[in-house]
């Protein structure tokens, strides 16, 4: 059993009046592949928003690494910056592919040689170097997921959120980012992956959640997919 | 008959322009200061004002909206009389002077323009997808960061709604009438020129500074075209 690095406790999340979320415990486990699963409308982008700490308005605890991070005096910035999210729609800022892939670097205030140089290696990695100089706005729904994907795995996060990617996505570039994911989980990184996809499910999940109307029902290593 | 006047005026304008005829000049050169200062100014206050509209939540946000949307097609007369009432010899600031000077115009002008910023500042903000904030975040960006980031997103807004202020202004006629009293080489503009020197017959005068204000209104339509369509990237 992998160890957690990342806990929710008792989490509670309304929309207006609408409860959206009401979960007892979720549990991520460190460098491994956890799927989030469940129909639409259960709250697994919510579930994200706060796992991921990019929305800090909920009832309940988030707790990395054994401590809650709103109890214990964490810098909520550094510890976000230290997870990234690969959203389904993602969006690109106006300017060049390279500066979109470039601006996590520039906010953390990188030098301008090593960004460059970090740009051009990831792009590279991620076979993008012909989009690196095209307007985000020139993009197919598939470039601008993947320089998404390229943006947010240049700050090598220790936990990597993934919100249904392969939405725009082609047979070959599904397959890529599926061994790529699996690769970095094997380095260390921790992955937290919401799809609806059986394939990855069934050959890439190490941990699942299911999730259904905001609630957890089953969770676990190796669990029936009958939801 | 009526054909050959008119090419004769032509050709005066024409002349008057490619001359640099000192009066013309003098009448464009007050009507850029005044334009660009009360521009600058209606800038400075008019963003910061659109921006918290757009992104504060209060009390009577809804009614301002209206009252902003109303104001867009204010009539440049009725403000030059509200402005006039404030700053005439009888009016609460009579005292200071304002009435017939260039910074009488200028108050005025950010008066008339400061709505049309605001609003326009408010739709480019407004404009900016959701998305943008939740992927700022998620990226680990500060709050001075996030805003920074806004900005630059609504950049392209923001300067149409500056430079949409600039032509109104430059073309407006009550305001600079009303408030400035069109005196000679001091608050004479382009517009109170044209009305004015037309009247007395000097028709090629008049054409000449038509014509100089149609090609600042065909340059301030194109670049407001350059920045709405996002060819400035």
């Amino acid at each position: 059993m992998k160890n957690i690095i990342l806990e929710a406790n008792n989490i509670k999340k309304r929309y207006d009046k609408e409860a959206v979320l009401d979960l007892d415990n979720i549990k991520i486990f460190e460098s491994a592949f956890n799927f989030l699963i469940g129909p639409n409308g259960s709250g697994k982008t919510t579930l994200l928003n706060i796992l991921s700490l990019v929305d800090t308005d909920f009832k309940g605890e988030v707790i990395y690494k054994g401590q809650p991070v709103k109890k214990v005096n964490f810098d909520l910035l550094d510890l976000r910056r230290n997870f990234s999210v690969i959203w389904q729609n993602p969006y690109l800022f106006k300017g060049s592919v390279a500066s979109n892939i470039a601006l996590p670097l520039k906010l953390r205030n990188v030098k301008e040689d090593e960004i460059a140089s970090r740009v051009e290696n990831i792009a590279k990695k991620l076979e993008i170097t012909n989009l690196l100089n095209k307007k985000s706005d020139e993009l197919s729904g598939g470039e601008r997921q993947k320089t998404s994907i390229a943006r947010s795995l240049i700050t090598n996060p220790e936990i990597l959120f993934i919100d249904e990617p392969n939405i725009s996505l082609d047979y070959q570039s599904t397959q890529y980012f599926n061994d790529l994911f699996l690769r970095l989980t094997s380095e260390g990184t921790t992955i937290l992956l919401i799809t609806h996809d059986l394939y990855q499910i069934n050959n890439f999940a190490e941990y699942i959640t299911i999730l259904n109307d905001g609630k957890v029902v089953k969770s676990g290593s190796d669990i029936e997919l009958d939801y | 008959m009526l054909m050959e006047y008119i090419i004769q005026a032509l050709k005066g304008a024409i002349n008057l322009i490619f001359t640099l005829d000192p009066e013309v000049s003098t009448v464009v050169s007050t009507s850029l200061q005044l334009s660009l200062t009360s521009t600058v100014l209606a800038a400075i206050i008019g963003t910061p004002l659109g921006i918290m509209i757009t992104k504060f939540d209060f009390t009577g946000k809804h009614f301002l909206n209206t009252i902003l949307n109303t104001l867009l097609s204010l009539p440049t007369v009725v403000l030059g009389l509200l402005v006039f009432s404030f700053i005439s010899r009888r009016g609460v600031f009579g005292e200071w002077g304002l009435l017939f000077t260039m910074r009488g115009i200028i108050i005025g002008q950010v008066l008339l323009i400061l709505p049309i910023i605001i609003a326009l500042v408010r739709n480019a903000i407004h404009d900016v997808d959701e998305k943008m904030y939740k992927t700022a975040v998620s990226l680990g960006a500060t709050g001075t960061q996030q805003f920074r980031l806004l900005l630059s997103e609504a950049r392209y807004g923001i300067i149409g709604a500056l430079i949409t202020g600039f032509g109104r202004v430059v073309g407006e006629v009550g305001v600079s009438m009303m408030l400035g009293g069109n005196i000679k080489g001091y608050t004479r503009t382009i517009t109170t020129a044209i009305a004015m020197e037309t009247n007395k017959g000097r028709f090629s005068f008049g054409l000449a500074l038509g014509i100089i204000l149609l090609s600042i209104s065909f340059i301030i339509n194109y670049i407001i075209y350059y920045f709405q369509s996002g060819e400035f990237k």
